[in-house]
């Protein structure tokens, strides 16, 4: 019987799976979603699809706002940059989809260098406005470098293949979400088992006190825009194969503020946090609209009241939660998990 | 006996099965993702409305071959993702042989899938030229002139004009820095060059643009005839007829399909005097008209209170009228009513008389009507000055 923890030694301190029980539950979780795409249908795909992209995401503005504490406006404009890179090497030059995804990743990681120069001057919301200016010109080169993005009309890709197999169904698309999912997330976890990590979470507590513990500010902090923004990148491209089409109107100032949204619901300096944070902002919004569609056909004649109800009711939610736990879901999960941790003997 | 219980059985299950297939094919399924909230809520929830109360009627008179329409729709708040989700649930629940889609986006978005995977008719509300692409998007259609299309039948209204001077006539461009304004205008810059006309000047501004004082100096250096209006629903249009004004220039103002709507006359008010545009579709208060008529017996019966719909209701009934004809013209064809036979007939409608609302249509062509007709603001309500245009004759 399980009847606690006792960690004996540094390493299993720092473990990812602390016991045989998360590793079970684990395995579990992993048979799931293996088995989920032959159960589900299109619908069920496509939002999971759009759920683990939007993870990648919001994995990635979490290292860097949840971690090293630089808050940034500008993540739907790097995620963008990783879609249009992706765009235009599948299209102009014809590179396979394996090959696209990790330079839309650099290609991202080396703007998010470039807005990240200003953070060593620049802290809390003077930072914030250097990357919404990112946001800005970004936005404003996917529009007007016309030859290049198709301008206002973007561009549409073929499906992409990999080796010769087409993916152009949500199905098949699924296990390379699911594959990139995991590459993320457990590249992003096992990043805080490392000195770069630690020097993130150092940074956000005190930038002061970690430069007096050694730690060289100018280039961990860009090491966190860096990665943040392959990570954006990554996200980006997997959103214009999946969608096969991209305009600059997909990555507006608000799918920026829709990012930072997810990972404060989800729980800062979490990476449970952002990928609760992202299935939540994901999926709750669907979840709401089925209920008020249900509503609609029982109801016909309240329909123009029923409907904009889902902003409000999605809002609150937020707002509730947030006033419940500010710590996100990820905190909400913890407890829950420990309730049940030595269950039922707690005491 | 043993074999008889199975013969038995395997009878009573094909019967069944024959029973469920027919309860099946006594609906035409029509989807539909529509933006009835969201910032194209002000003429997305008319355009639902107008389809819906379209195939409602049709269903009144007895509906296709004694089949009747089912309108599914679902609420997409005027977002990519949500209208692309909607439209795979609603295929996935109900497999519909019909669609229609909130923007120029989703249908950009799903022409893939749809050629290749879900074979379905798919309406829009969009006018892009793309959607009416025969070659690239057979299952496409725009339910009136594509933004070309109206730029032509507005330019090709200009041309017969009587001349200033005998010099050809001065047109601007006045378009939003969007995809809906940008659309027509490399077509545009070419047919006026055919007719004869001289492009003067084109004034491009962001969506909500509030500053337009540069603009209208331009316009006043540049001294055009006409002005037509590209990518606005209302701002700045009332702010730049008003600053002409000021400016003393005397200049036609023209506008498309949104800016033709009665909620930029009553914004205009005094002002709107004179501003003319092309428009699809006949409009509300239009009488002589019979489909007119009929949609305000429908109004009257269904909906007592209603006195007035915008051309959006009307670009929704016409749609809804289109998916009517294509599935007559399947039952009529002893085909079944299917995405790919509803698609095989979209090219031969040919002049098909509408009842006044959309004068008599083609889309043998392509997957766009190309005619509209020309009307004037006069009192507040839009006056026909000229009879429909058609582009292609």
């Amino acid at each position: 019987m399980h009847i606690g923890d006792f960690k004996e030694t540094y390493a299993s301190d720092q473990a990812v799976f602390i016991n045989a029980t998360s590793r079970f539950w684990l395995g579990i979780l992993f048979a799931l979603l293996i088995l989920f795409p032959f159960v589900a249908g299109d619908y069920l795909l496509f939002m999971a699809n759009l759920a683990g992209i939007t993870i990648i995401g919001a994995v990635g503005l979490n290292i860097l706002t949840g971690f090293a504490g630089l808050i940034s406006l500008g993540h739907a404009a790097f995620i963008g940059v990783g879609g249009y890179t992706a765009a235009i090497l599948s299209t102009r030059f014809d590179l396979p989809f394996l090959l696209c995804l990790p330079l839309s990743g650099l290609m991202a990681a080396f703007f998010g260098i470039i807005v990240g120069g200003p953070s060593l001057r620049l802290k809390g919301l003077y930072l914030c406005i250097a990357t919404l200016a990112a946001q800005l010109i970004l936005e404003f080169i996917f529009v007007h470098w016309e030859s290049m993005t198709g301008g206002i009309r973007g561009m549409n890709i073929s499906p992409p293949d990999i080796f010769g197999y087409v993916l152009d169904n949500d199905f098949k698309f699924y296990f390379v979400t699911l594959i990139m999912v995991i590459l993320c997330v457990t590249f992003a976890r096992n990043l805080f088992r490392t000195r770069v990590g630690r020097a993130f979470i150092a940074i956000r507590d005190r930038d002061i006190s970690a430069e007096l513990m050694g730690i060289n500010l100018l280039r961990y902090k860009t090491y966190a825009f860096a990665l943040s923004s392959f990570l954006a990148g990554i996200s980006g491209c997997l959103w214009v194969n999946f969608l096969k089409t991209i305009t600059p109107e997909h990555f507006p100032l608000l799918e920026s503020v829709r990012y930072l949204a997810m990972i404060i619901v989800g729980g800062m300096g979490s990476i449970l946090g952002s990928i609760l944070g992202a299935i939540f902002m994901t999926i709750v919004p669907e979840v709401i609209s089925t209920i008020l569609g249900f509503l609609v056909n029982i109801f016909p004649t309240a329909m123009s009241f029923l409907f904009p109800l889902q902003q409000v009711i999605f809002g609150l939610l937020i707002v509730i939660f947030l006033v419940f736990e500010p710590h996100g879901l990820a905190e909400i999960w913890r407890r829950i998990k420990n309730y049940f941790h030595l269950w039922p003997f707690e005491h | 006996m043993k074999k008889r219980i199975v013969s038995t059985l395997v009878l009573v299950l094909s019967l069944l099965l024959c029973m469920g297939v027919s309860f099946a094919d006594e609906e035409i399924k029509v989807g539909a993702g529509q933006p009835i909230t969201g910032r194209f809520a002000f003429a997305g929830k008319h355009i639902h409305q107008g389809l819906m109360d379209s195939l409602d009627y049709a269903n009144e008179q007895g509906g296709v071959g004694g089949k009747k329409f089912k309108y599914i729709y679902e609420d997409t708040g005027y977002d990519l993702m949500r209208a692309i989700a909607s439209f795979k649930k609603i295929m996935a629940q109900d497999n519909p042989v019909m669609m229609y889609g909130e923007s120029t986006g989703v249908g950009k978005a799903m022409a893939p899938e749809i050629n290749s995977r879900y074979h379905v008719l798919y309406g829009s509300t969009s006018f892009s030229e793309e959607l009416a692409d025969r070659e690239k998007n057979p299952y496409t259609f725009v339910s009136g002139p594509t933004y070309s299309q109206q730029f032509g039948v507005l330019l090709k209204y200009i041309a017969g004009q009587p001349k200033k001077n005998n010099k050809p006539h001065r047109v601007a461009f006045f378009y939003s820095d969007t995809e809906f304004g940008r659309d027509p205008i490399p077509f545009a810059r070419k047919l006026a060059g055919e007719l004869g006309i001289e492009v003067v000047a084109e004034e491009v501004t962001k969506v909500g643009a509030v500053d337009i004082t540069s603009q209208l100096l331009d316009l006043k250096r540049n001294k055009p005839d006409y002005c037509i209006f590209q990518g606005y629903v209302v701002p700045p249009i009332p702010e730049v007829i008003r600053g002409a004004k000021d400016f003393g220039l005397d200049i036609t103002f023209m506008g498309t399909f949104w800016a033709m709507s009665k909620m930029l006359l009553d914004k205009l008010g005094p002002d709107a005097e004179g501003y003319m545009g092309v428009c699809p579709y006949a409009y509300w208060y239009m009488d002589d008209v019979p489909m007119i008529k009929t949609i305000q017996a429908y109004n009257k019966k269904h909906y007592p209170d209603e006195t007035y719909k915008p051309n959006s209701y009307m670009q929704g009934w016409f749609t809804g009228m289109v998916y009517v004809k294509l599935a007559q013209m399947c039952h009529e064809a002893g085909l079944p009513i299917t995405g790919e036979n509803l698609k095989d007939m979209l090219p031969k409608v040919n002049n098909w008389d509408t009842g006044g609302l959309n004068g008599v249509v083609s889309f043998s062509k392509s997957n766009a009507t190309a005619s509209g007709k020309v009307y004037k603001a006069q009192g507040g309500k839009f006056v026909a000055v000229s009879d429909w245009i058609k582009l292609d004759e």
